[in-house]
């Protein structure tokens, strides 16, 4: 027995590693469509080349990210196309980020509270403003960083990049007469946080599964990335 | 030398070494490999009742340092290096269990890390990390190999559980010291 110990010790180690294995494959999330859910954490999942129509051209010094600095010294590093999906910290809530040729939307939300916030990117940043919300942080091809603030509270977040099925979505409609704004986050590991404003009042938002429309007092809206949003108040 | 030595010596001298650490190199190499090659998934299954996936590993690696610090003391009290302390009968029993519960503790937390997350470089902390890991189960693997030994030299064994306790020292500094510190004290 003395002598097998450690055999059998590491023989409980790759047993309990293996159980974890079956049990991580089975469980998960939406493990009908083998690349969804997954986001590659090593890789840059956007383009970060400059976009021509992403901000002033001039030398403006790179964002200090090592992962950016191999682009041209005059190269905007802001991606074209990106969208990012985290947690704040110290709240629990969910910041998701949504870029589009220079363009940004955004959104909270810790099932409470949410706040909607737009704005510009460039030079590898995002200023967006709410409404009493505030987000600045730094872009680049795997994840925007920085700070959030909504009403006096302050919080930063590392939201890393998020490939579809995870990611922002946002649904608008006319639900018994009142205009409804429905918000979600989908994080990579399947962890969601949505609200609903129906006509000005908050309500819980039903869970979301990204393609599927949701149905709130019998009316089906369908919730769409956030991006397609972009040209709308 | 003298020229009467054998051939047949010198296998038998380096031997006993090279198949523990030859195991637990290959399985050092073999995870940093699986670490880098297979497309992270971002999500494994862990522990339940943390908030979330690094909490659950924060405080499994606190746990299993704490353990460490057990090796640590037992190992040193059954070679008769803590002054004054003659090891009890149990400190055997007790060096072996509070082992395998650590290495219990970390392997879900190496599974989320390799399964989850993958062996990254792009930041030195999560380098040190990722190269500390694999190094970790590496020289574990080596010490449970030699352990059954009987014809290794008297400092194989604290050297190697020295490795692995440095190792393990670096692994929780590198990640539940910095979740500490930068998400917080939360389960």
């Amino acid at each position: 027995m003395k002598r097998l110990g450690p055999f059998y010790t590491l023989a409980a180690g790759i047993v309990l590693a293996a159980g974890l294995g079956v049990a991580s494959a089975q469980t998960a999330p939406r493990a009908g469509t083998p690349a969804a859910g997954r986001v590659p954490y090593a890789r840059a999942t956007t383009n970060v080349t400059a976009g021509p129509s992403a901000g002033p051209a001039t030398a403006e010094p790179a964002t200090p990210d090592p992962t950016v600095s191999a682009a041209p010294a005059t190269a905007d590093p802001t991606p074209r196309r990106a969208n990012y999906a985290g947690v704040a910290k110290g709240n629990g809530g969910l910041v998701a980020l949504a870029i589009r040729d220079g363009r940004a939307i955004a959104y909270f939300c810790d099932g409470r509270v949410e706040s909607w916030l737009r704005g510009a990117a460039a030079d590898g940043t995002v200023i967006l403003n709410g409404k009493g919300s505030q987000i600045t942080a730094t872009l680049d091809g795997t994840r925007a960083r920085g700070s959030l603030r909504v009403g006096k509270a302050k919080w930063r977040f590392t939201a890393p990049a998020a490939r579809k099925p995870a990611g922002l979505y946002r649904a608008a409609g006319i639900v018994r007469g009142a205009r409804l704004v429905g918000g979600w986050i989908v994080l990579a590991d399947g962890r969601q946080v949505g609200l609903l404003d129906v006509g000005g009042t908050p309500a819980p938002a039903p869970t979301l599964t990204p393609g599927s429309p949701v149905t709130v007092d019998g009316t089906q809206v369908s919730p769409q990335p956030a991006e397609n949003f972009l040209d709308q108040p | 030398m003298t020229a009467g030595q054998p051939e047949t010596d010198h296998r038998t001298a380096s031997a006993p070494y090279l198949l523990p650490l030859l195991a637990g190199g290959l399985v050092a190499v073999a995870l940093g490999v699986y670490g880098r090659a297979h497309p992270p998934t971002g999500y494994a299954v862990g522990l339940a009742g943390f908030s979330g996936a690094l909490a659950m590993k924060a405080w499994l690696t606190t746990g299993a340092f704490v353990l460490a610090v057990v090796q640590l003391l037992s190992a040193l009290a059954m070679y008769g290096r803590l002054p004054g302390v003659t090891a009890p009968s149990w400190t055997g029993t007790l060096h072996r269990w509070s082992g395998r519960a650590a290495f219990l503790l970390s392997v879900p937390v190496a599974f989320h890390c390799l399964y989850a997350l993958g062996a990254r470089f792009d930041v030195p902390r999560v380098m040190v990390h990722s190269l500390l890991g694999t190094f970790f189960y590496g020289v574990f693997v080596a010490k449970m190999l030699s352990l059954p030994r009987r014809d290794l030299p008297g400092w194989t064994l604290p050297v190697l559980g020295g490795l692995a306790f440095s190792a393990l020292a670096g692994l929780w500094l590198t990640s539940s010291l910095w979740f500490f510190v930068v998400i917080g004290v939360t389960l």
